[in-house]
């Protein structure tokens, strides 16, 4: 047999994988949409289901390796799921004047504010964190 | 041309020019990774630009593409796989996270408040800035419980989404930030979906905590929200 057949079936079995594996990804996606609408709850019923998925993962029930390559494909195409959303400012045409670049300075310096201030306020008590925990260390 | 067709026609037109422009941008992004070059920049403005000419309203749009929004159900469902496989620094680092996502939470409500007071922005329009940092549902529940409205909400959000991407980009490499977790937290607070998006192509460790801190920071605010709007009455 050469290396040839041995990889195409092989292959082929991996792709039929990502795709049920993606279709599982639904199925646990809609499993929270239900659960959102059954108890009325203020979350996204995507992100019931990605904390249902975790309790999988953390108590064992589900491999990480039976969805790793149908999730690396979904995360890795994300952007564009968000691009049909970013075409609602046709509906608001009110927005293309002077209101519109006001709201685009609040957006614009607002997300500079709190990205600066959120990534040295993470990475400051990171370097602290080690800092105490080295000497922690030392002193066992 | 009979109207089935034509309906028919349409259905196929906008998701493939969607997936193509998409793809186009993103070849060309590869080529010049410019922050102002992203595919979340380039491939919408072209698809304005192409319903523009054609003469077609959002409503015709979105009926056609809502699947490939409703993807990223799914796709925030699979965030439980790179959590699960950092569940050892996050274990380690929690207090780090948790204070990032207090201090971003409250920074992004301060400064969408005083900046938009600043530009004499008031009323209904001010209260649906300020959740514009959570991810669309999160923020759409929190703008309506405060008094906002949550159809400008979700515009709000998807262009900080957008420009909190790119923007990252350009942050990240300016500020003396020795930890990928401090990478991941400025786009998962700073640009929610979009940035946990972008976070995700600059490493595993950033994707995986920027998916991390946009849920921590939905939850957190929804929960605090019911407060947020006594003290904004």
């Amino acid at each position: 047999m050469t290396t040839r057949q041995f990889t195409i079936p092989f292959r082929r079995a991996m792709h039929v994988s990502a795709v049920l594996q993606i279709a599982l990804l639904i199925l646990i996606w809609q499993g929270g949409e239900a659960i959102v609408r059954l108890f009325n709850l203020p979350v996204p019923g995507a992100v019931v289901g990605m904390l249902f998925l975790l309790a999988l993962l953390a108590t064992g029930q589900l491999k990480v390796a039976s969805l790793r390559s149908g999730a690396k494909w979904l995360l890795a195409e994300m952007l564009l799921f968000f691009i049909p959303a970013v075409l609602a400012i046709l509906d608001h045409r009110e927005f293309l004047g002077l209101l519109g670049l006001k709201v685009l300075a609040v957006i614009l310096v607002g997300a500079t504010t709190v990205m600066v201030v959120t990534a040295l306020a993470v990475d400051v008590s990171y370097r602290l964190m080690i800092r105490f925990g080295e000497r922690h260390a030392r002193l066992h | 041309m009979p109207a089935f067709i034509e309906t028919v026609l349409a259905s196929i037109f906008w998701p493939a020019a969607t997936i193509g422009l998409y793809l186009a941008a993103r070849q060309l992004y590869r080529r010049w990774p410019k922050p102002w070059l992203s595919p979340l920049l380039v491939a919408p403005l072209l698809l304005i630009a192409l319903a523009l000419i054609l003469k077609q309203s959002y409503a015709q749009y979105i009926h056609v593409t809502h699947w490939l929004v409703a993807m990223l159900g799914p796709a925030t469902v699979a965030f439980a796989v790179p959590i699960y496989e950092q569940r050892a620094t996050i274990r380690k680092y929690w207090p780090a996270l948790a204070f990032g996502v207090v201090v971003g939470s409250a920074t992004a409500m301060v400064t969408a408040w005083g900046l938009a007071s600043l530009l004499s922005i008031d009323g209904a329009l001010r209260l649906s800035l300020l959740p514009r940092s959570f991810s669309t549902p999160f923020a759409m529940t929190v703008s309506k419980d405060i008094g906002g409205v949550p159809d400008l909400t979700a515009i709000f959000v998807v262009v900080t989404g957008v420009i909190g991407a790119a923007l990252g980009d350009v942050l990240m490499n300016v500020l003396p930030l020795q930890s990928a977790m401090a990478r991941g937290a400025l786009f998962g607070m700073g640009a929610h979906g979009a940035g946990v998006a972008r976070a995700s192509q600059i490493g595993r460790e950033e994707g995986s905590i920027a998916s991390l801190v946009m849920v921590l920071v939905g939850l957190v605010n929804v929960l605090f929200a019911p407060v947020l709007s006594i003290l904004l009455r």
